[in-house]
């Protein structure tokens, strides 16, 4: 039973309709594949700071979030603590941003063509797509999967809402690049945030601070408070996350284009700096969410997919009016989330993966063709993806895994670029396979019957994440001190 | 101060941060679109003369 009815299902259409109509009057402004890639440099700070919070709160997000706080409470929030903090660090210091920036490049792999070659730059444009993707590709379905449960939509219409999202995103994207994806990720944020906002306020009246609390502590105990304690956290999840969160500030690919999209160095700083506290903001606001969820609903009722406890606390407790807010403020997070996503990695692509072949000798037409197809290309593999993958566990599991493919390996890459001269193309081809190996392996050993129990039971995702992280960095030290370094290369720098 | 005071301080401060950023992010991005186009539009009538 769910309160969505036809007034909430108007507010959502004349969101879409709206948003649609910004997304693709802004095509006008495109005439050059940098306009396309990343608004020609023109992004100033607070259309930085609403296109970045929108881009990195989507459904997804609020569906593993709030399954973190139904599982962990309270300490399930400790990722987004961690990553605000990161956040702060690297906009404060500016460290490793600062010199990318500079270096006015369009993909962290362009940089890296200077220090470690054009091989070294296509590969790291591989792993960063296919982590990318692989990482992107449950998005539509978990998205499909909110809308249906909090609508109250029969489940056999999952794939055609799937498919619904995809191409309303997929049109402006196409047609606007990253401007339209900046303007309508303005209008997203603004809806995103209220409706967050409001369905936030009603849990706290309507609940109380003092339910949530109280059912945190009876399902969890004192580690719903406090990751140490929590026996599936304590420090191996922290250390995990840690690192994550400092990889995914410097070189996650959504994340890097608003910095490189910014009109100067300091702009893009200032962006990390005053978006950090939104990096607690998006995992404490669907935690309390989540534990929302476990206050009010039998543990019997959410059964084993307690991905799906917090659209269902919603389509109880939301009435008629907000509810309709909530799914628009929800599709805006999605909305904003997938066209960024489709534009980073077809970016990725077009600029790094594709070098050899244009080496930037096509027509700004062309090029603007071919930017256009990839995106069209990565919505056509999301939709394939989105429907046959079996999500195995916990979805931000899946997503720290995947995310690390390419994580690890980028991040040794860059802060050795930036700051370590004996760095080379040895060092860095050994964190990219080591980087990428590893994760891989995780994943299709735990979809394997064989050897599903030694990887979720003996390994565990936590452990898997950070032998990455050091294998990589081991790589990278190892690779870089066996090759005799040339004068000339030392002295180059990036 | 409630129990849990650690969170529920966290909380306290994503709330209040999080409208108040929303109301000024709201009207200062919507100028920032603004100026954005009318760079590039000045950006592409440079290129067509």
């Amino acid at each position: 039973m769910t309160n969505f009815s036809w007034i909430d299902g108007s507010i959502v259409g004349l969101y879409i309709v709206a948003t649609m109509i910004a997304g693709v009057a802004v095509r006008k402004y495109v005439g050059k594949v940098e306009h396309f890639l990343i608004a020609g440099r023109e992004m100033n700070l607070y259309l930085g700071i609403a296109s970045l919070a929108a881009t990195e709160f989507g459904i997804v997000t609020c569906m593993y979030t709030s399954q973190n706080g139904y599982k962990n409470g309270f300490a399930g929030a400790t990722p987004g603590i961690l990553a605000m903090l990161a956040m702060f660090f690297v906009g404060y210091t500016g460290f490793c941003v600062k010199p990318l920036r500079d270096a006015g490049v369009i993909t962290i792999p362009e940089l890296f063509e200077v220090r470690y070659g054009p091989r070294i730059r296509w590969a790291a444009g591989v792993v960063i797509v296919l982590g990318g993707l692989l990482n992107m590709g449950v998005f539509l379905r978990t998205g499909g999967d909110f809308l249906v449960a909090v609508c109250g939509f029969d489940p056999k219409y999952l794939e055609i809402t799937m498919t619904a999202l995809l191409v309303f995103v997929a049109v402006y994207t196409v047609l606007g690049g990253m401007l339209s994806v900046l303007v309508t990720d303005f209008l997203q944020f603004v809806v995103m945030s209220g409706g967050l906002l409001a369905v936030t306020v009603l849990i706290l009246v309507n609940i109380g601070w003092s339910d949530l609390v109280a059912a945190v502590q009876k399902h969890h105990g004192a580690g719903g408070f406090n990751p140490l304690i929590k026996p599936e956290m304590g420090w191996k999840y922290i250390a995990d996350n840690a690192l994550l969160s400092l990889a995914m500030v410097l070189t996650w690919q959504t994340t890097i284009q608003r910095l490189l999209a910014a009109k100067d160095t300091r702009t893009g700083q200032q962006v990390y700096t005053r978006t950090s506290v939104f990096f607690l903001c998006r995992w404490l606001i669907p935690v309390l969410w989540g534990i929302a969820a476990l206050a009010i609903l039998d543990p019997l009722e959410v059964g084993d997919n307690t991905l799906l406890a917090m659209p269902m606390m919603l389509s109880r407790i939301t009435p008629v009016g907000l509810m309709g807010i909530l799914v628009a403020a929800m599709l805006a997070a999605d909305m904003s989330t997938d066209a960024a996503y489709m534009l980073t990695w077809s970016s990725v692509i077009y600029n790094d993966i594709l070098a050899p072949f244009h080496k930037r000798q096509w027509s700004e037409k062309r090029g603007l063709i071919v930017s256009r197809s990839l995106v069209a290309i990565i919505g056509v593999f999301l939709l394939l993806y989105g429907l046959w993958y079996p999500l195995q566990g916990s979805l931000w599991d899946y997503l720290r895994v995947t995310g690390n493919i390419y994580l690890s390996s980028m991040s040794v890459l860059l802060v050795a670029c930036c700051y370590w001269k004996r760095a080379n193309s040895w060092g860095a081809a050994g964190a990219i396979v080591c980087g990428a190996v590893i994760p891989t392996a995780f994943l299709v050993m735990e979809q394997l019957p064989s050897t599903q129990h030694f990887a979720k039971v003996v390994v565990g995702p936590e452990y898997s994440n950070i032998a990455t992280y050091i294998i990589a960095t081991t790589a990278m030290v190892v690779g870089s001190l066996l090759k005799p370094q040339t004068k000339a290369v030392a002295a180059k720098g990036y | 101060m409630p129990e849990h005071w650690f969170w529920f301080l966290a909380t306290a401060v994503c709330v209040g941060w999080y409208s108040t950023i929303t109301i000024y992010v709201a009207i200062r991005g919507a100028l920032d679109i603004k100026n954005m186009l009318r760079r590039l539009a000045g950006d592409s009538g440079e290129a067509s003369e």
